[in-house]
């Protein structure tokens, strides 16, 4: 008895159950990123905010209340400027190479080549390379006995025994430049690769018809169609880029950023103020990594303005400039206004055959067009 | 069962000395005086099985087998790859109470001060009298009171390669070399002078780069950059010990005394390769790696001469964290692997060069030759130059703020080496870039 008295509670519940389902599960599945995100993202980085306001001992931790003096101390040290400088001179020397590079081996890897696969995989492996890995590679092929420095001798470029890709500011950087893109040039290229795939082939067909070659096909047909993706890839090399650490704290022995701040990044400042030779300044390295966070922020707004720009003058739109449309536009309606005109007027006065009139007004007008 | 009555017995007598187990062999001495129900007095509770211990490097499997025949506690190595990560570990550890530490630490000389911020972070050891030099257990003591036990140390000594000297027409003998640069005077300055002799005469350097006699240099200073009364630095621009090193080193390097490559340098292993310099500032520690990147090339040998008397470069310590479970256990053990014995067995299978006295004459030190340095017995070397270094070699005071001080100032001496600053220039950007810190000074 009990049991037929509940049967009609349970298809109750159960349908309240069912509508629970609907309204509430789906933030269940999604939630184990959020809390994970909220956990370990959203609070250290507000805490970051409540470090970077006192002054911080690693040990003793909170230290008195201090406001914005970590900021302002940061701002005054000209090692935080150097490292700004330096961190956007090892971005551009890294990026430029990379997105050429990896358009022009996705490109390659885009047509029909025997064992598809092998070589997409290929030109995945230095991925695979831990950064400190290849950071210790790339330090012994710049040094003095390495594979680059003693060609450069011979060649007569430089005198001094010693490698002076670690005394030189700007060397150091292309150092370090080159092996930020022997890591990422082969990632960038598949992200790209994949976009190039899911450009319709009937695009090229009719490229080829209309009697483009591969290299105009690439540029008028491949690129303005994986415009996004272009977006995307540099818009996470901006972000990636930037925080450059691996490769310049491994580059030489000390892992400082060199005697006289030659390749120090401002994550490696960062980390040297924080976890480096100072106990007590894990205040004013947060205080670096809110400013820093801040460039980043302004310097991929910049970057996603400009390759959108770029991106969006393509030839999918007109090369022809409004202005000079608005002209034709103009002048064709002017002459059909006239041919109309002299039409009526031919009319009124009973003369030529109203065909004469539509042929000469797009003769006069139309000849300026396209 | 033999074990617990066994175990009983030690723990009653950890309880009541706290001090025990140095070189005592088995448990029978122990199980004498016991006495059966000593379980609860160590005041530490009940005895672990397992008492875990974070190092860098490999033990002797001997030596831990021999603590847990002895104890019947298992010691397992949580092993780091380098100091650095087993530094990080600890830090971050110290700074959430406790967390994640194991029972035993090995610290490295290098960051001691940092994890002695708090001394109470860490159990005070009972002292161990005569085991160690004088100027270890300096070294490990805060406030007078032992925090660490010494495993190695490294005593400073000259390598030379004796192939360049002789080419160069110069002494080539240990206590030829030893003469050269000053026999038992010798100063920084005799050393340099040795070397400018040297590059007059050979292609080569004189020494691999600047940086490790200087920073040898200011090891030796009672009050490098700090004064130890308030703990605060002395403003760079005044502190004139710092000047005239910095000057001495950086003309010595102008002139080409040095090749500039030093020790961690990419180039560093293929400079000796090239026979780039002739010789090495060599704590004990840097024999092997010496070995490693100089092999092949002949005629490296120790000479028995250092600098200003002698001095020491590294070491390490064992130490207890106060919040662990089974300090009074941690204790017995940081003892046992600090005895002269376990210190032989160390010497053995890394080459770290024991800061015991009793380890450092014993024969499997003192007699041991060295392949690569032409045979020659280093222990017994290393062992002299230890024992004559003095308290001097404990090192100065260092505060809060040293290593990033030293820093600044060791960078005005890289600069000179590569090339980009005069010394004069060095030394002033390192006071520009001292006092932009801002630091609160004296």
């Amino acid at each position: 008895m009990a049991a037929v008295a509940a049967t009609p509670r349970r298809i109750g519940f159960s349908r309240r159950l069912s509508r629970w389902d609907v309204k509430v599960s789906p933030y269940l599945y999604i939630s184990p990123f959020f809390i994970s995100f909220a956990v370990f993202g959203v609070v250290p980085v507000v805490f970051n905010v409540v470090v970077a306001m006192h002054s911080w001992h690693r040990r003793l931790g909170q230290g008195e209340f201090v406001g914005l003096d970590n900021f302002r101390w940061v701002l005054e040290q000209p090692a935080f400027w150097t490292s700004l400088q330096n961190t956007f001179s090892i971005f551009v020397l890294s990026m430029v190479p990379q997105l050429v590079l990896a358009l022009f081996i996705a490109a390659i890897l885009d047509q029909n080549l025997r064992t598809k696969t092998f070589w997409r995989m290929s030109v995945l492996v230095p991925f695979a390379i831990m950064p400190a890995a290849s950071a210790l590679i790339f330090s012994q092929i710049f040094g003095q006995f390495g594979l680059v420095t003693p060609l450069l001798h011979d060649l007569g470029l430089f005198e001094d025994v010693n490698s002076p890709f670690f005394a030189d500011r700007l060397l150091s950087h292309v150092a370090i430049a080159t092996m930020v893109t022997f890591r990422w040039t082969g990632y960038n290229a598949l992200i790209l690769l994949a976009a190039m795939q899911s450009v319709p082939r009937e695009l090229y067909e009719a490229a080829t018809i209309d009697g483009s070659g591969r290299v105009r096909q690439f540029f008028s047909v491949t690129l303005p169609s994986i415009r996004a993706t272009m977006i995307f890839v540099v818009l996470t090399m901006t972000i990636g880029g930037l925080q450059i650490f691996d490769e310049p704290r491994m580059y030489d022995g000390t892992g400082t950023g060199g005697p006289n701040d030659q390749w120090l990044t401002t994550v490696l400042y960062l980390f040297d103020l924080g976890f480096g030779e100072w106990p007590d300044r894990l205040g004013q390295a947060a205080a670096v990594a809110w400013l820093f966070a801040l460039v980043i922020v302004v310097f991929t707004l910049v970057n996603f303005l400009l390759t959108r720009r770029i991106a969006t003058s393509g030839p999918a739109r007109s090369r022809v400039p409004a202005s000079v449309t608005r002209r034709l536009v103009a002048e064709a309606r002017a002459a059909v206004a006239a041919a109309d005109a002299e039409k009526a007027a031919a009319r009124a006065s009973g003369g030529p055959p109203a065909s004469d009139g539509r042929d000469r007004a797009p003769a006069g007008t139309g000849g300026t067009g396209r | 069962m033999r074990f617990q009555r066994r175990t009983s017995a030690v723990l009653a007598l950890v309880g009541t000395t706290a001090l025990l187990a140095t070189g005592c062999s088995g448990g029978s001495g122990g199980s004498g005086d016991g006495g059966g129900d000593g379980g609860g007095d160590g005041g530490d509770g009940a005895k672990p099985d397992v008492l875990t211990v974070a190092a860098w490097m490999d033990f002797p499997q001997e030596l831990l087998d021999g603590f847990e025949e002895e104890y019947g506690i298992k010691v397992e190595i949580n092993s780091f790859p380098d100091g650095a990560s087993a530094q990080t570990v600890l830090r971050n550890g110290l700074a959430a109470d406790g967390a994640g530490l194991s029972d035993l630490h090995l610290i490295e000389l290098d960051w001691w001060t940092e994890m002695m911020a708090v001394p109470d972070d860490w159990a005070t050891l009972p002292e161990v009298p005569g085991r160690w030099v004088d100027w270890k257990v300096t070294q490990g003591s805060v406030d007078g009171e032992i925090k660490g036990y010494g495993t190695d140390i490294g005593p400073l000594a000259i390598a030379f390669n004796s192939q360049l000297l002789a080419d160069a027409g110069l002494p080539s003998d240990p206590e030829g070399f030893a003469e050269l640069v000053g026999g038992e005077d010798a100063t920084w300055e005799t050393f340099l002078e040795a070397g400018r002799e040297f590059i007059s005469r050979s292609d080569a350097a004189w020494v691999d780069s600047m940086v490790t006699p200087m920073q040898a240099a200011i090891n030796l200073l009672p009050a490098a950059f700090e004064n130890p009364d308030t703990g605060k630095p002395v403003p760079l621009a005044e502190n004139e010990a710092i000047a005239e090193t910095l000057e001495m080193f950086a003309t010595a390097a102008e002139e080409g005394v040095s090749a500039g490559i030093a020790i961690g340098h990419a180039d560093w292993g293929a400079g000796f390769q090239a026979q780039q310099w002739a010789t090495v500032i060599t704590p004990a520690w840097m024999t092997g790696i010496i070995a490693e990147n100089a092999a092949g090339i002949d005629g490296w040998l120790i000479a028995d001469v250092f600098p200003e008397g002698g001095g020491n470069w590294g070491g390490s310590f064992f130490s207890v964290p106060a919040t662990g479970p089974n300090v009074e256990w941690a204790i017995t053990l940081a003892d046992y692997l600090t005895s002269p014995e376990a210190a032989i067995a160390m010497f053995q299978l890394n080459g770290q060069f024991p800061s015991q006295v009793e380890a450092m004459d014993d024969p499997a030190v003192a007699d041991s030759e060295h392949e690569f340095f032409g045979n020659q017995k280093i222990g017994a070397i290393y062992g002299q130059l230890a024992a004559e270094a003095g308290d001097a070699a404990a090192g100065g005071y260092r505060g809060v703020n040293f290593a990033g001080i030293q820093t600044i100032v060791m960078d005005g001496i890289r600069r000179v080496e590569d090339g980009s600053e005069t010394p004069q220039q060095a030394w002033a950007s390192a006071v520009a870039a001292f006092d932009a810190l801002g630091l609160t000074t004296d």
